[in-house]
């Protein structure tokens, strides 16, 4: 059976009200989950955070799974949505305290704590949020086109164009470190 | 670099991210504990999709019987063949992104602003292709009072389709917003197009059509004032 058939068997078992489906599903899923918010400038804890608020939000809404859908779009479908308003949180109160500090200057969002940004997210740092997402998802949760367009709530041509483009840039940024195959273990 | 040398910086990058810890999953299966009971999962999107649709057509044969049919009286067999089974189509693929909208991971066909305009072009071409009457008697006062019944007939439409979904989840709520009212404003361009007797060619063009941005633009409007107030609720 696929893994993504045990998912399913494990989300039917979640809907009728398992606890322990539900505790397999946290322990399976969640890694992924949070490499997907620390690939994307979450400090540790503000990842812990989105993984906390997005499971609690996928337990809210675990009725809008249907089954024979498949089951990792609806998750990263759910942990995108937490992690926007996040952002959006994030942007507002950053904005809100500068503004309060120096009224005249819009900072960027600061999403990140100094110093406790992954290697992945230091590696897509240069990629525009639409790209460094589709990359995220193909590459690291290991999605095919047409999951992460259901995920990114897009068309799998648009997921395409995006990993397209975000290939290049990563390209020109690791040639730009100077970074060949196999021969370095990281970035830094 | 080839795509495969970037697959393996990439696979070695995802390799070196933190573990979550054991305590932070604990806490999270103890805080879903409580509340866990089983749920009655989301019906067939096909269901919900035919409902939508049933819901539209229900509302503007009610709208046009209570006004009379006196458009689709006059409209030829032709006519008739070349509107309706477009509003039809354009109801369908607008219930069923409506419907996709509101369950996350669902397979979107369209943009809701690419939906919007493809509805409103559809409907201009159609139009266009069938009337034929080129006079303006009265453009204005007469547009106004179809804009606004083709609108107070697409209420009903979007508050019964948002009850038929009211269990779903939209991760966009703003784009789900556009796609409800541009069903709506579908449903009220139906209504519309089986009461309104006026076949001025300009005045089905611009009016009847402007039923479907005005209803769409509202719908997102008010999708982000509801987003806006939850927000500010949260805090």
């Amino acid at each position: 059976m696929s893994p993504d058939g045990n998912l399913e068997i494990l989300m039917a078992a979640y809907q009728s009200g398992d606890f322990g489906a539900a505790t397999v599903l946290i322990e399976r899923l969640s890694p992924q989950l949070h490499r997907f918010f620390a690939g994307q400038f979450a400090s540790r804890k503000d990842a812990d955070d989105l993984l906390q608020e997005t499971w609690l939000l996928i337990h809210k809404v675990r009725h809008t799974y249907r089954a024979g859908e498949p089951v990792m779009p609806w998750f990263y479908g759910i942990a995108r949505h937490v992690r926007v308003n996040h952002y959006r949180k994030a942007s507002r109160v950053a904005l809100h305290e500068e503004q309060v500090e120096t009224p005249s200057e819009l900072p960027a969002p600061a999403l990140e704590t100094p110093g406790t940004t992954t290697e992945m997210a230091e590696l897509l740092a240069p990629l525009p949020e639409s790209q460094r997402e589709v990359i995220l998802l193909l590459k690291v949760a290991g999605m095919s086109l047409e999951e992460v367009a259901r995920a990114t709530s897009s068309t799998v041509g648009s997921v395409k164009q995006k990993a397209h483009r975000g290939y290049e840039r990563l390209r020109e940024r690791l040639a730009a470190l100077g970074l060949s195959q196999g021969r370095r273990g990281g970035l830094s | 670099m080839k795509e495969r040398e970037i697959d393996e910086v990439l696979a070695r990058a995802a390799k070196g991210a933190p573990a979550v810890s054991p305590a932070l999953l604990e806490s999270i299966a103890d805080s879903i504990k409580p509340s866990m009971r089983p749920v009655r999962p989301m019906p067939p999107a096909w269901l919900l999709t035919a409902g939508l649709i049933l819901i539209a057509a229900a509302v503007a044969l009610a709208g046009a019987a209570r006004a009379g049919f006196y458009g689709i009286e006059r409209l030829t067999a032709l006519e008739r063949i070349l509107i309706f089974p477009a509003l039809v189509l354009l109801l369908w693929a607008s219930a069923a992104e409506f419907v996709a909208s509101k369950g996350p991971g669902s397979r979107r066909r369209i943009h809701p602003g690419v939906l919007l305009a493809i509805s409103c072009l559809a409907l201009m071409g159609v139009f266009a292709g069938v009337f034929r009457d080129y006079h303006t008697t009265h453009f204005v006062s007469a547009g106004i009072a179809c804009l606004v019944a083709g609108l107070v007939h697409a209420i009903p439409v979007a508050l019964l389709s948002w009850l038929l979904l009211r269990r779903g989840f939209a991760v966009n709520p703003v784009a789900a917003g556009a796609v409800a009212g541009t069903l709506a404003g579908l449903a009220g361009v139906a209504m519309l197009e089986l009461h309104c007797p006026n076949f001025q060619m300009l005045h089905v063009l611009v009016w009847h059509t402007a039923v479907v941005p005005v209803a769409g633009a509202a719908g997102a409007l008010l999708a982000w004032a509801l987003q806006l107030r939850a927000r500010f609720s949260e805090r």
